[in-house]
């Protein structure tokens, strides 16, 4: 087979959008002059993916449920009034209903200056319960498995022209692209920024990539990724990362997720053209061993809690023009199992964190627990879907008005979780 | 290098007689042959150089000169046939490892970090050296396809035990067999918490991905109440603990006794055979038989199949009660004009450079760092989906490919070493255009070629080595197979 075929199999297979996407059969999937709009860059989005399918109920507790007690009863985060539990065990109330799981302490300033905003009982419509499958749909904006390829992140860099060449425009923490980024527009995997650069003698360093230019020319997906890589290795070059000090306030966890989020914090004050920056946090698949104070989950929060915290507070010049989003492919069932876990659930939440947010309050309509307002076997009903959180960022806080290309086939409904402007 | 049953048994005759053996004695790099290109690579045709890159981790010079004298059907109907390859070369690689020949009720005694490093060498150096290439190449996808971390709980070392004893010995078996033996895996209960599914509350978290994963498929015809109804059934398959831990058990008073609805038919009280008798019927699925088959193209021949592909080989499936050996030798052998290009995992990048360039590696942590920073730590993909197997997942992290070439070729990879003079030497008078061929298949695209070298303009001629090599091994095409 030749080359020029391999491409073609390539660009079909996994580059260009599904059949259906007849709009983006008509320009290579790549080329700039894709864009519909073009529009002054609005704020960099940080996208926080909880894998796993994160236990909403002992996120934002429902401390006002008296169901949620009789289905938890190992699990449950003590009521804040709770005299038999230990002070420090207890949710922190945040409007007599709600409350914090105790290990998002750290998140409690950003909720008194109004720059939270969880969206409760939030999720998708897939009732696969497949954690593959829902993250699938969801990071790549559709219902229909038959939708475009493409991640609704990337959809968004491509329907959005905003003039802004940086090859550092959209960036996925890790060691790959998160599904959400890939597409068309090349994006780029970064593990860690003070390790972005061959490694040795300077000299031969320098001809390797003098070298790799020359290898990497063609306008196909890999030779434009690797022109993008050395776009950034040059970028990069200039910013001296082991040298970077976030503000005094800000104390990042010493975690993967941590040093993440710092990187991402770096990228936004060295201005550098940063527009998405998308992180993961594995490992809330909770079927055993979650614990309520103490266990898998409790940690997990308090990296969450942390590093959130941490991040707004290193950001706080920038917070008008920062906007987080954290969110999870599924919940997890009301009722707790037999190991100190729970098991796949549906409706889940989602935070919004920055300047715009409209904060101090809970959103979404909550469902209740009762027993005939769950839904299948038992499990937190949705009644805000994810499509229309991200809509309002993406419309109000990115200046994308193309929101039937991020989101095909779905009409957002508005609620107000954001301001514009 | 071959050597006879005989000339094996002399030199290693020679060797037990020594004092020491170390890992550096030329004896011992000639016996395991370090396959480096000695006298140079024969050459091979564009075909038989793809159907190497793909069904094996890259050709040496003994694959390319197999595979020209056998024809590349004769050289898969041999590769298929793994127990008739002579493959004490690699077995002479893996001998200080220790924990590949202990007995499984001693592994939970060992450090934990060094059995899990052993374990990680040991699939290294078996993809770089073995001969038995369409077998290694199954292992890597039966790990994928019933993934365990050993990150989790005591996989650290129940997963060495399932290596063993289910992935390696079913790899090209029947999958029956292959899935009843992992059902019953010790790692994977705990890796899927079923060794705490108790019939008081059931945790679903393996009878899902039993389902979802290892057998039917996401869209295969389950509901969540089969997987709740199959939790149930399984409840009690659990693990022993204290003097025998590690082996499998079912515990009767952990388990549900009521009968119970599976797939549409209702499941007597029969204890541990409830679970099993679902398992043989899964086993034959036709939605199983599609899952396992569009897997198996996507690993070996084509990322977007014809929809009569995926029949028929769902088809030899089923025809064939499973038989992995009879579905691969169809697929491979039939359906060449299906085949399509695929960006190499890091798995592929990494051996597949060592292996064709004649790399003397012990698989040891430095190497197996890359392996991380590309993002396919070896058993430590931590969801039980396996590492993907997909081009565009993989195709935007070229940086520490990039990485791993440059140090590759300038000998700084600890427990690594290239040969750069019999490379050299090999290579002849026209360096740059033979190990193009070798690492390519073909001489490179003439304006590439160019670019590099003047690129890398006028060095010494051993850097010009170490940077063509290195160029080579970063360039676009190497990222392919």
């Amino acid at each position: 087979m030749k080359r020029s075929e391999f491409m073609h199999v390539l660009r079909e297979s996994c580059c260009e959008p599904a059949a259906g996407d007849r709009a983006h059969r008509i320009w290579p999937a790549w080329m700039p002059r894709l864009a519909f709009s073009e529009a002054q860059r609005g704020d960099t989005l940080v996208v926080i993916f909880l894998r796993g399918a994160a236990d909403a109920l002992n996120i934002i507790v429902p401390h006002g449920e008296a169901a949620y007690y009789s289905q938890r009863p190992t699990l449950a985060i003590a009521r804040p009034d709770d005299p038999r539990a230990k002070a420090a065990d207890r949710v922190m109330d945040l409007d007599g209903f709600f409350g914090f799981h105790p290990a998002l302490r750290p998140l409690l300033p950003a909720w008194q200056q109004g720059q939270l905003a969880p969206i409760h009982a939030c999720g998708a419509p897939d009732e696969s319960r497949s954690h593959f499958k829902a993250m699938e749909l969801m990071e790549r904006g559709v219902e229909d498995p038959a939708g475009p390829a493409s991640g609704w992140i990337n959809r968004h860099l491509a329907s959005l022209d905003t003039g802004n060449p940086s090859p550092l425009r959209a960036v996925g923490l890790g060691e790959a692209a998160q599904r959400s980024l890939q597409g068309a527009i090349p994006v780029t995997a970064l593990r860690s920024i003070s390790e972005f650069h061959l490694a040795g003698d300077r000299r031969i360093e320098q001809l390797m990539q003098a070298g790799l230019s020359a290898l990497y020319r063609s306008e196909d997906p890999l030779g434009l990724l690797g022109q993008e890589t050395l776009r950034i290795l040059d970028t990069l070059e200039r910013l001296h990362p082991e040298s970077y000090r976030p503000r005094q306030a800000a104390v990042y966890p010493n975690t993967e997720f941590g040093l993440g989020l710092l990187q991402i914090a770096m990228l936004v004050k060295a201005e550098v053209g940063l527009e998405v920056a998308a992180v993961d946090l594995g490992g809330w698949d909770t079927h055993f061993a979650q614990g309520a104070n103490e266990g898998y989950m409790a940690e997990l929060l308090g990296d969450l809690g942390q590093g959130l915290a941490a991040l707004h507070a290193d950001l706080a010049d920038f917070h008008s023009r920062l906007t987080v989003v954290v969110m999870t492919e599924f919940g997890r069932r009301v009722q707790e199992n037999a190991s100190l876990g729970t098991d796949h659930g549906h409706g889940s939440l989602m935070l919004l964190l920055g300047g715009n947010v409209v904060g101090n309050k809970v959103h979404g309509r909550w469902p209740g627990l009762d027993r005939e307002q769950l839904f299948g076997p038992g499990d937190l009903a949705v009644t805000t879907d994810y499509r229309d959180v991200l809509s309002e960022v993406c419309g109000l806080r990115l200046n994308n008005p193309s929101l039937s290309q991020i989101f095909p086939n779905y009409r957002p409904q508005r609620f107000g979780f954001l301001r514009g402007g | 290098m071959t050597l006879s049953r005989r000339e094996f048994l002399r030199l290693a005759g020679l060797i037990a007689g020594g004092a020491t053996v170390s890992a550096c004695s030329p004896i011992y790099r000639q016996l395991s042959s370090a396959p480096g290109p000695v006298a140079g690579w024969p050459p091979i045709s564009t075909w038989d150089f793809q159907v190497l890159s793909r069904l094996s981790y890259g050709p040496t010079e003994q694959d390319r000169s197999d595979i020209t004298g056998l024809g590349w059907k004769s050289w898969v109907e041999l590769q298929l046939d793994p127990e008739s390859i002579d493959d004490q070369a690699v077995n002479w690689r893996l001998r200080s490892l220790d924990s590949l020949r202990s007995d499984p009720d001693t592994l939970a005694d060992w450090d934990k970090e060094v059995l899990i490093a052993e374990l990680q060498q040991a699939a290294l150096l078996r993809r770089v050296y073995s001969r038995r290439q369409l077998y290694e190449r199954m292992v890597e996808f039966w790990s994928d396809h019933f993934n365990i971390s050993v990150w989790k709980g005591d996989c650290w070392f129940l997963k060495a035990i399932d290596d063993r004893e289910v992935i390696r010995q079913h790899a090209l078996g029947d999958f029956r067999e292959l899935l009843w033996a992992s059902a019953h895996s010790p790692a994977m209960l705990v890796y899927l918490d079923n060794q705490a599914n108790e019939s008081a509350a059931p945790n679903e978290n393996y009878a899902r991905e039993l389902m979802e994963l290892h057998t039917l498929g996401v869209d295969g015809g389950y509901s969540q109440s089969d997987v709740m109804e199959l939790a149930r059934c399984l409840t009690g398959w659990t693990v022993k603990r204290h003097f025998w831990q590690g082996q499998f058990t079912f515990n009767p008073d952990l388990h549900d006794q009521e009968p119970k609805q599976v797939l549409g038919r209702r499941v007597e009280p029969a204890g541990q055979q409830e679970a099993e008798s679902i398992l043989d019927e899964l086993a034959f699925h036709p939605s199983t038989a599609r899952h396992v088959a569009t897997k198996l193209i996507r690993r070996f021949v084509s990322e977007a199949p014809s929809e009569q592909l995926v029949e028929d080989t769902a088809q030899t499936f089923l025809a064939t009660n499973g038989s992995i050996r009879a579905v691969l030798e169809k697929l491979l052998l039939d359906a060449p004009t299906e085949w399509s290009a695929k960006v190499k995992r890091p798995n592929d990048f990494i051996a597949g450079g060592l292996r064709t360039l004649g790399a003397d590696t012990d698989g040891s942590r430095p190497v197996q760092e890359y392996l991380g920073q590309m993002g396919q730590p070896a058993f430590g993909w931590p969801t039980p989906d396996g590492a993907p197997d997909r081009s565009d997942y993989w195709i935007n992290n070229l940086l520490p490919r990039w990485r791993f070439a440059l140090d590759l070729a300038q000998n700084q990879i600890g427990g690594t070493t290239l040969d750069l003079k019999r490379i050299a030497t090999a290579a002849g008078g026209e360096p740059f255009n033979r190990v193009s061929e070798l690492l390519l298949g073909t001489r490179l695209d003439p304006e590439l070629s160019t670019g590099l070298l003047e690129a890398i303009g006028s060095v010494g001629e051993q850097t010009q080595l170490q940077l063509s090599l290195a160029g080579l091994l970063a360039s676009p095409g190497f990222q392919w197979h």
